[in-house]
């Protein structure tokens, strides 16, 4: 199956990634190949839907939810402490005009 | 298989060593071995000895259990509060936490002692270890052969003896492969029955975190230390009460075989594998032969399920939360984007792109929700097996450890590595490798013991009678700490 290179640059978009020309012209023959491989699920879907009524989702029980009760969150510093921050705030450029 | 835990566990309660003292030992033969074998990527020596103090001193008040003062190790992808955690990618260089791990939080109640951080792929995405961004770590069975992945690190600490054990994660074999190739046990726990907090998410349906030990007594062991129901996890259980006991008792176990399991699996491998069931058919074990034709669809169902959550697990790492930025942006979507295109590897990339294509309107249907239909199939045609047998048996690797290099070949090729492991993940059931010979080159052959779920102590006594009975031998390499 042939993804278009505009379609790798889409998917690239929508994932907050970037390619040159040169890396679509790279990527685009593996991503293909990685999709013909995703393609096998058909080979083997034919005969088999019939029989499953819903996609199966790993559910929480209601029972299981804990309550809603406010607890110590953790601290400021401690959460910043990896990131460039300023008072608690995350600084980034100037977004506004 | 020699239990390493109960051996040394027996020294440092008798007084024969402290746990300072043996402590001492890892961080030396760590120095010495470590910068060829490339296993451990962080080390944590001063939170080391901070833990072998504490420990020695809970021996020395009698509140010492078999993993007090025993030096372990924690695959990358563990968090550890304050000490680094980069799931070996330069987007969370640097990255420090600020929380433990639950499983980090209870081995340490039990005193400890964390050695370090070890190799993987990076985000646990291959089957190599090669797509670290700290460089591979080697097998130490064969320094020109790959450790497998993605928690090859882990593998290759135990099989050099670096560390008693380790702690890996395994999303579609990420914690059995390495351990058959590096010829070490590797126990994959029932989803659910260990807490992922603070395991940084892959595949979250189906990744699970557990043990890499030198023999089954003590996976055995450490399963017990982390296991059970957590607050923190939603998706954890309630596991039995009471340690979980081994007796090696066979006699009238149904061992089921599966065909589909040994579909283009090397021959040595196939007979190596034949032969351990034939010993245990001696040891009073029935083999009954079971067919599971959803195996065919696990290895696509998988890639599609688990790139599709990696696709959203990662979108997290947008460049203001975590370690690392890119430095030349002129706003703040190019900013996560720079940021995530400088920060991600390659395999990590194709992975995202994949989830986002089979997520994507027009696409969601024929591939996601197809796959998880398949997932489906696959979970009800292995209980339906189930039904007939008690335990799987199946090899754990179509082949032993490759050559070095091997993931920069074809991508798919590599994929096909895990086709024997991801059926377990894609259903949630509990599985062991252990080692089963060795191929012509001398290279571990691994064998998977496969459970129902929550069968896991069962799994765990099914392999046991391998190790009473001799059947089973982790490689034995140079150097490291000797017992």
């Amino acid at each position: 199956m042939s993804v278009s290179k505009q379609e790798i640059k889409t998917l690239a978009r929508l994932s907050r990634l970037e390619f040159s020309d040169e890396e679509v012209e790279k990527f685009a023959p593996e991503f293909e190949e990685i999709i013909d491989f995703a393609n096998r699920i058909n080979e083997q879907v034919a005969g088999d839907t019939g029989t499953i009524r819903e996609v199966v989702t790993r559910t929480v029980k209601w029972e299981d939810l804990r309550d809603d009760e406010v607890k110590e969150s953790l601290p400021n510093e401690k959460i910043t402490s990896n990131v460039q921050a300023e008072n608690g705030y995350f600084p980034v450029r100037r977004v506004v005009k | 298989m020699k239990s390493v835990i109960l051996t040394l566990s027996k020294k440092l309660q008798s007084g024969e060593i402290t746990s300072v003292q043996l402590t001492e030992q890892y961080i030396s033969a760590i120095e010495k071995s470590n910068p060829q074998l490339n296993a451990y990527v962080h080390l944590t020596f001063d939170e080391a000895r901070a833990n072998a103090q504490a420990a020695d001193k809970m021996i020395k008040d009698g509140r010492a259990t078999a993993l007090t003062g025993i030096p372990f190790t924690l695959k990358d992808n563990i968090a550890t509060d304050g000490l680094l955690t980069t799931c070996c990618s330069k987007i969370l260089q640097g990255f420090k936490p600020y929380y433990d791990a639950t499983v980090w939080s209870k081995l340490k109640a039990q005193g400890a002692v964390l050695l370090g951080k070890t190799n993987m792929d990076e985000f646990a995405m291959g089957s190599t270890s090669e797509t670290s961004v700290y460089g591979a770590p080697l097998n130490p069975v064969d320094n020109t052969r790959v450790t497998g992945g993605s928690s090859g690190g882990g593998a290759a600490a135990v099989c050099a003896n670096l560390a008693a054990y380790a702690l890996g994660s395994d999303t579609g074999g990420s914690i059995r492969q390495p351990a058959s190739f590096c010829g070490v046990v590797g126990f994959k726990p029932t989803y659910g029955a260990v807490s992922r907090y603070g395991l940084l998410a892959y595949g979250s349906s189906l990744d699970q975190i557990g043990p890499m030990t030198q023999s089954v007594t003590d996976a055995a062991i450490v399963y017990d230390a982390i296991r059970g129901e957590d607050k923190a996890d939603g998706t954890s259980c309630k596991t039995p009460d009471g340690k979980t006991v081994l007796k090696g008792d066979i006699n009238g176990l149904k061992i089921g075989v599966a065909e589909e399991y040994f579909d283009g699996i090397s021959p040595e491998i196939k007979s190596a594998i034949d032969n351990m069931i034939s010993a245990y058919e001696k040891g009073g074990a029935q083999v009954v032969k079971v067919s599971i034709p959803a195996l065919k669809s696990a290895l696509p169902v998988y890639y599609i399920i688990a790139c599709a959550e990696a696709s959203s697990n990662l979108g997290r790492y947008d460049g203001i939360r975590y370690g690392f930025r890119a430095s030349n942006y002129t706003s703040v979507d190019d900013m996560i984007t720079k940021t995530r295109t400088e920060g991600f590897g390659k395999e990590v990339k194709k992975r995202i792109m994949l989830g986002t294509y089979v997520l994507s309107s027009g696409y969601f249907d024929a591939y996601y929700k197809k796959a998880c239909l398949l997932r489906k199939t696959v979970e009800s045609q292995m209980a339906e097996a189930f039904e007939k047998c008690d335990v799987l048996f199946a090899p754990t690797a179509p082949n032993t450890a490759f050559k070095r290099g091997y993931s920069g070949g074809n991508a798919v090729e590599t994929y096909l590595s895990d086709v024997c492991t991801v059926p377990v993940n894609i259903a949630g059931l509990p599985a062991i490798s252990i080692p089963c010979g060795a191929d012509k080159y001398g290279l571990p052959i691994g064998m998977q013991i496969i459970g129902k779920k929550f069968d896991d102590a069962l799994v765990l006594d099914t392999a046991y009678f391998a190790e009473l009975n001799n059947l089973s031998k982790t490689a034995e390499v140079e150097g490291g700490v000797k017992l």
